[in-house]
């Protein structure tokens, strides 16, 4: 079987996950603890309202035709609306405007810790039991033991006193562009990314740098997690990689020291990394419940907690859905890569 | 089981490699380890040397102190490499890189791990002959493909663009050697290239190994433990113990009257004493010391079934013990045997007081 095979067949395979995650989900929704009756109707609860919902939601089928009905809906992505939290705006509506300001705060804390962690673990890997390499390993340590809630409150005051304590040297809220500590990101720009930056590309490219900032912080702490794991992994991987027997004849060769390091080190010493990068796809979206609140980047993490707390069934349906297609997703990226980084993937033997 | 081969095949003139008083130390947080302890030997063209010894008595440090591949916290620290003339401890990292490879090539023990498994085969080879030969695209995959069927790989044009682990284990080490092969080496280091292989693979290999070396008359070093190897492959063989070379003969010579305790041991531990493959070193009592300081006594005599009170004081010096070759060294106390024991251990004493690290 080819590599591209394997890959095909991994991706074939997401799909039975997909329905039984949904499934799940289903059975969490109606067979769980909560009424999505109650719920919609709050304290204002009558017998005549409450079944007047529940034909509306059609809780009066039968469970299996409710289940395909829940079924067919989202596979068609007909997401339905909200119920508790914004009544009679539709779950797309909300996911548009929740869900960019997420997928920045993502995007920023991935980069950040591929950028910052694995540079720094192959650097240490090259470099092992040097000055340098205990540093960075220490370091590593002590920033991935801190944990995210403690750190990000650490960096809310911090920043927010940046002003007072230097004295107006240097204040967070006005360095470069002017933002606010805790905010949700600017995220207009990107409404028609192309347009608006031929139209006004010093505006543009303001309201870019805004955003970024406004989600530096976040994104520095719920990727501070992964890049403390990227630096061991990739500090550990390069290590064994430089040790390798396959190294050991490349230099017996007389491949160069830059060409060993490039071609023969570092492909290899990614393939272990590559689980760790995905990986920190989940991490994300169970830290960014919690990130997003301390931040007020009112996100789908945000989102979800409320409709979690709220009773508020449609949403949580889609939101999990919707969660469930990202991890998948992530599934199918981390094969991806494998497969394109290691040719061995797929074959068995 | 071929022992058949001529006593005398060194060839006049200078030697291709000479390995002059050599010593490589790990310098570990516990001790120094002098892995390689002044190895003195010399290799011609067209020559097969083995290498004998058990487990960590110095073989693979020797190899790589020739090809200046030894890492921290080792260091060469003594004697000289002669190459073409020239001390290789002396050249600059670029000119290194130029040898490896390219006048000297290596091939080692696993054939499994030893190629890059992300690359094709095909890719590995032509990064050599890029290297090397300056060739690349068409003509580097002509020659690549060439390189594999020289070394008996079947479908060549197909095998080059796949990759490592789509080939068994005996084609890998055939792929390794046309790697090694690549940029038309003078020299050729083999660490135990067949230890992995299964008997039926390994004696192809061997012969393999034999038919380039006639067709390119290539110099071999050959390290193993496996004595029925040597018997089979090498030309002369040193016998190396606790980063010493203990005794250096012909292989014939070697095989018919071993003189050092240790050789006669290893010798006497093959089943049968017949020279069988797979016969390995590891039957004589107790194990290879690690040698840590400097010698001042015979590092064998713990296990020494003919030791002496001096073993234990005089340290021995490689001595002629040839019945009638001038190629066969030992050192042991024992020799030379045309002296008395007084006069035995004076030679050894005085030979060893001048020998250390002036050479
Ligand atoms: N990188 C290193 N650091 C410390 N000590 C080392 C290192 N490499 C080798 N040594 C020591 O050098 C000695 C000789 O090792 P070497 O690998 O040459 O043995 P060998 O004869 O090749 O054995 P084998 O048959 O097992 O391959 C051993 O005592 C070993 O512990
Ligand atoms: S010198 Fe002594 S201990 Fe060493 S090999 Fe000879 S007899 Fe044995
Ligand atoms: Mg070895």
């Amino acid at each position: 079987m080819s590599r591209w095979q394997y890959f095909l067949r991994r991706v074939l395979m997401s799909i039975p996950v997909v329905i039984f995650g949904t499934t799940i989900t289903f059975a969490l929704i109606r067979l769980g603890p909560l009424d999505p009756v109650s719920a919609i109707l709050g304290t204002q609860y009558n017998p005549q309202a409450a079944e007047q919902i529940r034909t509306n939601l059609g809780l009066n089928q039968p469970l299996w035709s409710q289940y395909f009905d829940f079924m067919y809906r989202l596979f068609t992505f007909q997401l339905g609306q909200s119920w508790v939290i914004a009544p009679g705006t539709t779950a797309y509506e909300l996911i548009q405007v929740y869900a960019p300001r997420t997928i920045w705060l993502g995007f920023w804390s991935v980069l950040i810790a591929l950028f910052v962690g694995i540079p720094l673990g192959f650097y240490a890997g090259l470099n092992p039991n040097t000055l340098s390499d205990y540093v960075a390993s220490f370091g590593g340590i002590v920033w991935r033991a801190m944990p995210n809630f403690w750190l990000a409150i650490m960096l809310v005051t911090a920043l927010s006193q940046t002003g007072q304590w230097t004295n107006g040297f240097f204040t967070w809220q006005t360095w470069i562009v002017k933002t606010n500590v805790v905010t949700p990101p600017a995220l207009g720009f990107f409404q028609d990314p192309i347009q608006g930056f031929l139209a006004d590309p010093g505006g543009w490219f303001n309201s870019f740098l805004k955003a970024t900032k406004q989600i530096a912080p976040a994104a520095l702490v719920l990727g501070s997690a992964s890049m403390g794991n990227e630096m061991r992994i990739g500090r550990t991987a390069v290590l064994e990689t430089i040790n390798s027997n396959y190294v050991e004849t490349a230099r017996a060769k007389g491949v160069s020291g830059r060409s060993l390091v490039w071609k023969h080190i570092f492909r290899n010493a990614l393939i272990p990394l590559v689980p760790i990068i995905t990986g920190e796809a989940f991490l994300l979206l169970g830290g960014s419940v919690f990130v997003e609140t301390v931040f007020a980047i009112n996100g789908l993490g945000w989102l979800f907690f409320n409709a979690a707390i709220n009773g508020d069934l449609p949403l949580i349906g889609t939101l999990m859905y919707i969660f469930i297609l990202i991890l998948v997703g992530t599934n199918i990226l981390q094969d991806f890569l494998y497969t394109v980084i290691d040719p061995r993937v797929g074959y068995e033997g | 089981m071929s022992t058949e081969q001529p006593t005398e095949t060194r060839q006049k003139g200078e030697p291709i490699l000479s390995v002059e008083n050599v010593r490589t130390s790990f310098y570990t947080d516990k001790e120094v380890i002098r892995a390689v302890d002044g190895v003195s030997f010399d290799i011609y063209r067209g020559e097969t040397v083995g290498i004998v010894g058990e487990s960590g008595s110095g073989k693979s440090v020797t190899a790589r102190s020739i090809m200046r591949l030894v890492d921290n916290p080792g260091r060469i620290e003594n004697g000289r490499i002669m190459y073409d003339g020239e001390n290789l401890l002396d050249k600059k990292p670029k000119q290194m890189r130029a040898i490896r490879g390219g006048s000297i090539a290596m091939v080692f023990q696993d054939p499994l791990t030893s190629l890059n498994p992300v690359y094709t085969v095909g890719n590995q080879i032509k990064e050599s002959l890029r290297l090397h030969r300056g060739m690349s695209g068409k003509e580097a995959t002509k020659e690549a493909i060439e390189l594999l069927e020289a070394v008996g790989i079947p479908d060549a044009h197909r095998r080059i663009r796949e990759y490592p682990h789509q080939f068994s284990g005996g084609m890998r080490q055939r792929a390794v050697i046309a790697m090694a092969l690549a940029c038309d080496p003078e020299l050729l280091i083999c660490d135990e290239p067949t230890t992995a292989l299964d008997v039926t693979i390994q004696a192809q290999i061997l012969e393999l190994l034999e038919d380039i070396q006639e067709e390119r008359d290539l110099a071999i070093m050959f390290i193993t433990h496996d004595m029925g190897v040597i018997a089979e492959i090498a030309d002369r063989v040193n016998v190396m113990y606790a980063g010493e070379i203990v005794e250096s003969a012909p292989a014939v010579e070697l095989f018919e009257s071993p003189k050092h305790p240790y050789t006669q041991g290893l010798l006497n531990s093959i089943p049968g004493q017949g020279l069988e493959e797979g016969g390995r070193l590891s039957t004589i009592e107790g194990d290879v010391p690690t040698p840590n300081e400097e010698p001042t006594y015979c590092r064998f005599a713990p296990r020494c079934p003919k030791a002496f009170a001096e073993c234990d004081t005089v340290h021995p010096v490689p001595v002629e013990v040839g019945d009638d070759s001038t190629q066969h060294q030992a050192s042991c106390l024992l020799y030379p045997k045309n002296l008395s024991k007084e006069e035995a251990l004076d030679v050894h004493r005085e030979r060893g007081a001048k020998g250390g690290d002036q050479r």
